[in-house]
């Protein structure tokens, strides 16, 4: 099975008035379909880039001397990356911009839809000034108009006989999807199937209410002509051209479409464990709590089934209680959803609750990677070893730090980085850039101290 | 434990200042300018003889009548190779040919002293009753903050004039009315710029270990708060100039009191431009503006050296 | 050393029209810290923790209560007797003495000798235009504590005490790592030999290896010079490393407090034990209670006990208004229990300890659902009795108890009910 994501010997380095930045210095990682890695390491060492690089979302003053993002078999770094090649030292942050813009554009499709991020600052990444429920509709307009469509039109077939029938089905066969989804084809009610499992699927309602509910599912007030439209979007994904222009019906459609967003975000926000959907809804982010916030950023970067989510820090902003709640949360969704998830965090504790594998990072470098309980029972790289017995534990293990500074990443030591703070450093090591060696069951380390001799 | 890139930390922060301002290049235009004329103000102030001027404070040399009595009621010429500016004439006294450059440079120093001693007393003056009132608090912020508000409700064309006729119309005065008008900004600013600095938690560790008001005030909070209060000098002596030269040219000033100042200047030569003389007017006009446009753009650069963003 | 007794800070919001409601930041704490001690105040942000590091070390004066500084054990107990004995006399007398919101300025600011803080933020504790050596010097310059000249001399021993160069007196706070700068905080902090210090997450903003620099110089100078340290924090796993006692607080006030070893391994108040597990630790997968819901708002905080909306075992009289069951017993009378009662049925809070919900007279039906329910729904537990009146059942609830510090057989003392000496265990309601 191929990775998910192969980041391949990637590099970055940021242009500023204070000197080259070199953010990256080969990177290599892959990310296995439907597992959670976390990516750990201090201040400095360039996780935060990494994840910025994957989603295209570098400043203009970072150029990619190297490297490769694979996804889907296609390269998204390649045109910055040949842009650097091209012009080698004269690297021009203006020209650059307009590489990236070309990179943004092939990069709208894949964004929020197949690839999407969460950030550390849920505050900042929420529009202050617009309802919850907006930006969750949002996100699906923007990518998935359809499924929007496909709603409103099922629930505009769906005659108060026809659900009857629906909520005898779901008696029958204990809400069972395949039969419903047969049942939805063969009546027309494409687009009904998660509403109904939605409704069904509430543990904290009666069934005679869950009867209520589905049967309220019937006749969206839709006229004709909106109709006609939603039609053709749920046909071919986008509003047909003609009615775009006409900015009085895009309007009406985009409105009707916002509000199915509405609806749908209410479903999401309640899978993920938010009480009282309906009325977070119609809130803005300034009335949630912290932890409510990072929720409906998850929920934002779930809306549209990607394949791939990155959390950028997910826990860092929030209380050690509600940490606890994200913490469980993040491993309810993994199972119930089919992505894959790249964690990045700098509390080892957080990833090992969570991640499958965890890669270690230093000046721009994965020292290591390796499954969860081996990277933390049995650390290879010194600079792993050195990090774990620096975490204070509550049996007031004593606690060393590690000697030295982190470098200047304009001016990154040759060979390995970690060398000059090593306490087993050797003439390989000043000189050659360790590379990833194999150890044990599924372990790299790049340090030379586990050449094969 | 200190590496070779921290020992040259400091010596790297100036040269970086110096980067930065050098990258914006209408800053640079502004600075060359503003060179220019600083280095007009300072060798008439010095040797005025090198630039051939005399008598820097008179707009009219004594016994000028009697040695050049050609000049008797001589119109203005326009501007030549040897008068490169063109002469002036000072209808009223019926004196002519007066070299309108040489005129124009004893000007510009006068104006330059003149903007800043009004901008350095204003900001003076207004920041430290901003700093102190934003820290002390309560009442006094209230008294200082009303007492700003009123300042602002008046326009400040209308206050210099008024101030100008109770305390009379000279030169001095103007620059002391537009000191009053002037400080109310600085209060504000520097008020402003205290209240989010005194949030800053050196502030509280310097209460903690016992430094009393005054200290935290002088010690901690006036240093943090003067850089962008420089910046904001360079930018409003620009601004000042184009004021109060605009005061004298709507005739603050009384019109038999000859100061070689450009707005009043640029007074005079109203009447005469009508009459077909346009450089009496456009050649002071002209010179205030250049001077007040190169300023702004040297401030805009020293704005992006303050702001840690742009710096990097 | 410092003992602060019935500590308040109610900060007041200004509202549109000068309204009278405050914040109440902290709320009747009870703290002691001894000689050469160091004391953990453990909490979750809003919990008030520090602000009451700054009253302590009077940067902030407190709304309410008692700071009785540099007090000798005998005075104390003296202090407490008399208290208990509400012997308005002796309490002054002694207070007089020892308080410290009864000093002068002046006498404040030789007090502060005796006590400093640092700070959590490494780049803002410093002043960025002052030299190092001036950062260091100012307390001791400020409180008299020495001459200028021996001053700049102490500063250089303090650089090499924190483990500085003493070259870097001429640098400037912009020119250090952060760990570095915490490092001028704590020299600058104990540069007039104070008896006190208050540390405010000191090691929060730091990497993990720098953090466990800074840790092991707090252990190695609070050994060398017996300073007693208040160590405010939300990370557990630093208090557990450098603390004799721990103090929990949350919303404000103080949950349970005892020896380290005790309440981290042993944790007895309902949010201690949710706080402990909730820490993820590596190579233990614990079984975790998580807490619902989140820290309240202070400005009106919920009644008696303030953790009782989240808290999974609470019970009749922990605090349980009539806004809260209502809330909770209408989401189930509309959801899980539709099929009884239907739409006609509206519930309505009236008052502090009743409820009525109108359109139904099943008061059977309703007590019986409130006993399923009320494990999972702890407000259903306050409900006291249940009677039909007028066509519409009447719901009433228990009078809540404010808790107080209740010892536990162990010698520490639990703020919570379930501890209370003369409770019988939490029965079945209604």
């Amino acid at each position: 099975m191929s990775d998910a994501l192969a980041i391949r010997d990637l590099q970055v380095h940021f242009h500023t008035r204070r000197g080259l930045y070199k953010a990256l210095n080969g990177v290599n990682l892959g990310l296995r379909r439907g597992e959670v890695l976390g990516i750990a390491g201090e201040s400095g060492c360039g996780k935060t880039t990494l994840g910025l690089a994957v989603m295209s979302l570098l400043p203009r003053n970072a150029s990619i001397p190297g490297g490769k993002v694979i996804f889907d078999k296609k390269d998204l770094v390649n045109l910055p990356r040949e842009y650097s090649e091209r012009v080698g030292d004269r690297f021009n942050p203006k020209e650059n911009e307009r590489v990236l813009r070309r990179v943004g554009k092939a990069m709208t499709r894949i964004r929020g839809r197949r690839i999407s991020m969460v950030f550390q600052e849920p505050m900042t990444s929420l529009n202050p000034v617009l309802p919850i429920g907006f930006q969750v509709a949002e996100a699906i307009y923007v990518h998935d108009p359809a499924l929007l469509a496909r709603r409103v039109l099922s629930r505009s077939k769906a005659t108060p006989a026809l659900l009857k029938e629906l909520m005898a089905l779901l008696v029958a066969t204990h809400g069972d999807e395949a039969s419903l989804r047969k049942f939805a084809a063969e009546h027309g009610l494409a687009g009904i199937e998660e509403q109904a499992l939605f409704i069904w699927n509430r543990g904290d309602i009666h069934i005679s209410r869950k009867e209520k509910a589905i049967r309220a599912l019937s006749g969206a007030p839709v006229n004709r002509a909106e109709l006609k439209i939603i039609e053709v979007v749920a046909r071919t994904g986008s509003i047909p051209p003609q009615y775009a222009r006409v900015p009085v019906l895009s309007r009406i459609v985009r409105r009707v479409l916002i509000k199915e967003g509405y609806r749908k975000a209410r479903e999401l926000l309640t899978s993920l464990g938010i009480h009282h959907a309906e009325r977070v809804v119609k809130m803005y982010p300034h009335e949630l709590s912290g932890g409510m916030r990072q929720r409906v950023v998850i929920a934002i970067a779930l809306a549209n089934n990607p394949e791939i989510v990155i959390m950028d820090e997910p826990t860092s902003a929030v209380d050690v209680t509600v940490q606890a709640q994200i913490l469980e949360l993040v491993k309810r969704i993994r199972t119930s959803v089919s992505a894959s998830f790249i964690v990045i965090s700098h509390d080892l504790a957080v990833l090992a609750e969570v991640c499958d594998r965890i890669a270690i990072m230093y000046a721009g470098r994965v020292v290591e990677v390796a499954p969860t309980d081996q990277i933390l029972q049995k650390p290879l790289h010194p600079y792993t070893q050195l990090l774990i017995s620096a975490i204070p534990t509550l049996e007031a293990k004593p606690v060393e730090g590690i000697k030295g500074d982190v470098p200047d990443m304009r001016a990154v030591p040759v060979g390995c980085a970690f060398h000059p703070r090593c306490p087993f450093a050797f003439e390989k090591c000043h000189e050659i850039i360790p590379i990833d060696l194999p150890h044990g069951n599924d372990q790299l380390v790049a340090c030379w101290l586990y050449e094969a001799k | 434990m200190a590496t070779v890139l921290e020992h040259k930390a400091r010596f790297d922060e100036l040269k970086l200042s110096a980067r930065v301002f050098f990258a914006n290049k209408t800053a640079v235009a502004g600075l060359v300018i503003f060179l220019v004329f600083m280095g007009d103000a300072l060798i008439v102030q010095i040797a005025p003889g090198v630039l051939g001027v005399t008598y820097p404070n008179d707009v009219i040399p004594p016994q000028f009548t009697q040695t050049n009595p050609e000049c008797d009621n001589m119109p203005p010429e326009p501007p030549s190779l040897s008068h490169p500016f063109g002469t002036f004439e000072y209808g009223q006294q019926g004196i002519g040919c007066l070299d309108l450059l040489q005129l124009v440079m004893k000007a510009i120093r006068i104006d330059i002293a003149i903007a800043f001693f009004i901008v350095l007393v204003g900001a003076a003056i207004g920041t430290l009753l901003g700093v102190v009132s934003g820290y002390v608090g309560k009442w006094l912020d209230e008294v200082l903050m009303r007492v700003t508000d009123v300042f602002f409700s008046v326009p400040f064309l209308i206050l210099a004039l008024a101030v100008g006729y109770v305390i009379g119309r000279t030169l001095f005065n103007m620059a002391l009315a537009l000191i009053i008008i002037w400080w109310p900004l600085y209060a504000r600013y520097g008020r402003s710029l205290t209240l989010t600095t005194k949030e800053a938690t050196f502030i509280e560790s310097a209460r903690a270990s016992g430094s009393g008001r005054l200290k935290i005030m002088f010690r901690h909070l006036l240093p943090n708060v003067l850089p962008p209060i420089l910046v904001q000098i360079s930018l409003d002596v620009g601004t000042v100039i184009l004021i109060f030269s605009t005061l004298a040219f709507i005739g603050f000033l009384p019109s038999n009191v000859l100061v070689p100042e450009l707005g009043a200047i640029a007074n005079f030569g109203l009447d005469l431009a009508p009459l077909g003389f346009w450089w009496t007017v456009v050649v002071p006009g002209g010179v205030i503006t250049s001077f007040a446009l190169a300023v702004n753009l040297m401030g805009d650069g020293l704005r992006d050296v303050i702001d840690p963003r742009r710096r990097s | 050393m410092i003992a602060a007794y019935g500590l308040s800070k109610f900060f007041p919001i200004r509202g549109a029209f000068r309204s009278t409601t405050s914040l109440k930041a902290v709320d009747d704490v009870g703290l002691k810290i001894q000689n050469e001690q160091v004391v953990g105040l453990v909490g979750e942000s809003g919990s008030g923790k520090s602000t009451v590091g700054r009253c302590l070390i009077r940067l902030l004066k407190p709304t309410e209560g008692e700071i009785l500084f540099d007090i000798p054990d005998s005075e104390l107990v003296e202090y407490e007797k008399a208290r208990a004995e509400d012997a308005t006399k002796r309490v002054d007398a002694i207070a007089d003495r020892f308080s410290l919101l009864r000093r002068s300025s002046s006498e404040l600011r030789s007090l502060r000798r005796l006590a400093n803080i640092v700070f959590q933020d490494p780049y803002s504790s410093l002043n960025p235009r002052m030299r190092l050596a001036d950062i260091i010097t100012e307390p001791m310059l400020s409180t008299r504590f020495c001459t200028r000249a021996e001053a700049e001399i102490r500063a250089r021993e303090l650089l090499r005490e924190v483990g500085l160069p003493e070259f870097f007196e001429d640098r400037y706070p912009h020119e250090l790592s952060g760990g570095q700068r915490q490092r001028v905080a704590i020299a600058r902090a104990i540069s007039t030999n104070p008896k006190l210090l208050i540390l405010d997450e000191p090691t929060s903003a730091l990497d993990v290896s720098v953090q466990a620099q800074i840790l092991n110089l707090l252990r190695g100078l609070q050994e060398k010079y017996g300073i007693s340290m208040l160590l405010i924090t939300h990370n557990i796993a630093v208090v557990a490393y450098l603390a004799e006692y721990v103090y929990v607080m949350y919303a404000g006030k103080i949950m349970e407090w005892g020896e380290k070893g005790k309440v981290l391994r042993d944790p007895q108040h309902p949010y201690t034990k949710a706080l402990m597990s909730s820490v993820p630790v590596i190579g233990e997968t614990m079984t975790r209670t998580i807490l619902r819901g989140d820290p309240p708002n202070l400005v009106s905080p919920p009644i008696a006990c303030r953790f009782h909306p989240r808290c999974p075992v609470a019970f009749e009289v922990c605090g349980w208004s009539a806004e809260e069951v209502a809330e909770d017993l209408e989401y189930l009378l509309a959801g899980k229990y539709y099929e009884g009662f239907g739409d006609a049925v509206s519930v309505i809070a009236e008052g502090e300890r009743t409820i009525t919900i109108q359109g139904t007279t099943d008061a059977e039906r309703i007590r019986e659902l409130v006993g399923l329910e009320n494990e999972e729904v702890r407000s259903l537990k306050s409900v006291e009795a249940i009677d039909v009146s007028d066509g519409s059942t009447v719901v009433r609830l228990h009078e809540p108890v404010e808790p107080e510090m209740y010892p536990a057989p162990d010698g520490r003392q639990v703020k919570c009910l379930l501890f209370r000496p003369d409770v019988s265990p939490p029965t079945g309601n209604a």
